[in-house]
């Protein structure tokens, strides 16, 4: 557990009752402003949070942890920035090992798995400029203290459901800051190689021979194995290996 | 292809009232867009296009009939019956243009979102730091900034379609 004094990760905040999206807000902020790195947005309550393209994030007011963390990672190419996304999803997870003993893993690309119910999404928005990344909005919910989920949402949890604690949403919070930034910081400094590492181990489905399924239906068995540096999944099935982007494939469970 | 093939084509092109005919073969691409092509559009869409040996960019539907006489008749346009002059002046001027590339591989997305508007189209002026697209790679969404200001000439990759690592997304007319 790393210090919660951060450096600069959550030391300039905002917080709001209700927001319709932190990532709106942050993205704003950042065009007006170019507040400090490691500026957060709160919001008690999201009245249009966003999911991948379009899907909805449904949280329950005061319930959950939301919040936006703005970044200039310039330092990074933009080609490498799964490198990126990996450090981020480490940094969540790790927060959230924290409050539980069960395992927390990581299901490819970012979201946060406790068991096989998924706990929290993470949306990344970049803002590329030539090669470079200038700045990036990660924006993140976390079901914290949520007690039950629309019927529909059956592969949704909260971290109360799986420990049976509630959580003070302070403290997450500033757990999160700090593993944020311990992470970040691994990357900047050339810590690739371990953040690489780290992602693997904590990989939903990593080594498992699992079934899964292409966009047109068909279903296979295959083993994650991995992921290549755009990021994509690598699953071996048949013998060989093949290799996924987002929408090229579905987990059947 | 042979020009005598080239003129087969374009009264065919001419017979079936097309809006917009392209082939493609090896290093040859031909684009022919008819009047019907621009109706309805703004007059920025009508842009050159990258067709190194004849680059027809409007042919009028009486064009087969003045370029099927084998006589050195009077060229009923310039444009049209002087391939290899416009060839050159369509290559000098293909060359002003500037490329905006993708910095990624990825997805191309012309709007932020399927209900939203386009970032930008054909005939917008952009400057450096104008967002034009998002590009997606493992749902990283990524705004892409102009570095050049211009004006839109060639919108290049359809919208939701994979792009490579320095792809050209847009061609831009820095003199606007």
């Amino acid at each position: 557990m790393p210090n919660k004094n951060t450096l600069f990760v959550g030391k300039v905040s905002r917080r709001f009752s209700a927001l319709p999206s932190t990532n709106d807000y942050a993205a704003n902020w950042l065009l007006r402003e170019r507040p400090a790195e490691g500026a957060a947005i709160l919001a008690d309550h999201q009245t249009a949070g966003r999911g991948q393209m379009g899907n909805t994030w449904d949280t329950e007011s005061g319930q959950n942890l939301t919040v936006s963390v703005i970044f200039y990672p310039t330092f990074l190419l933009a080609r490498d920035q799964f490198e990126l996304n990996q450090a981020l999803a480490l940094a969540v997870r790790d927060a959230v090992a924290n409050f539980t003993e069960k395992p927390v893993i990581v299901k490819w690309p970012n979201d946060i798995l406790i068991g096989e119910r998924k706990i929290c999404g993470i949306l990344i928005q970049n803002s590329l400029s030539g090669p470079n990344i200038q700045s990036s909005i990660v924006g993140m919910g976390i079901n914290v203290n949520q007690e039950a989920f629309a019927p529909g949402l059956s592969r949704a949890s909260s971290l109360y459901l799986e420990t049976g604690q509630k959580i003070d949403l302070n403290d997450l919070m500033l757990t999160l800051f700090a593993h944020l930034e311990t992470r970040y910081l691994q990357l900047r400094q050339g810590g690739i190689d371990n953040i690489r590492t780290d992602y693997l181990q904590h990989l939903y489905r990593r080594n498992e021979r699992r079934q899964f399924a292409y966009p047109d239906g068909r279903q296979f068995y295959g083993t994650i194995t991995g992921v290549d540096k755009n990021g994509k999944l690598k699953i071996e099935t048949g013998g060989q290996v093949e290799l996924f982007a987002i929408k090229d494939v579905v987990y059947v469970y | 292809m042979t020009f005598k093939e080239i003129q087969d084509l374009l009264k065919l092109i001419s017979k079936l009232e097309l809006a917009e005919f392209k082939l493609k073969e090896d290093e040859f691409e031909l684009v022919v867009r008819t009047k019907e092509y621009y109706k309805g559009r703004g007059k920025g869409n009508i842009v050159s296009t990258a067709a190194p040996l004849l680059p027809v960019s409007t042919v009028p539907p009486s064009f087969a009939q003045p370029q099927a006489a084998p006589a050195p008749a009077p060229a009923p346009k310039a444009e049209s019956a002087a391939p290899a002059k416009s060839e050159s002046e369509e290559s000098d001027e293909s060359a002003n243009y500037l490329p905006i590339k993708s910095p990624m591989v990825g997805t191309f997305y012309r709007s932020s979102s399927p209900d939203k508007a386009a970032y930008v189209k054909v005939g917008d002026v952009v400057e450096a730091g104008s967002v034009v697209c998002i590009i997606e790679a493992m749902k990283l969404f990524n705004e892409i900034e102009s570095e050049i200001s211009g004006r839109i000439v060639k919108v290049m990759v359809e919208d939701a379609q994979p792009v490579e690592y320095d792809q050209v997304l847009f061609l831009v007319d820095p003199k606007g």
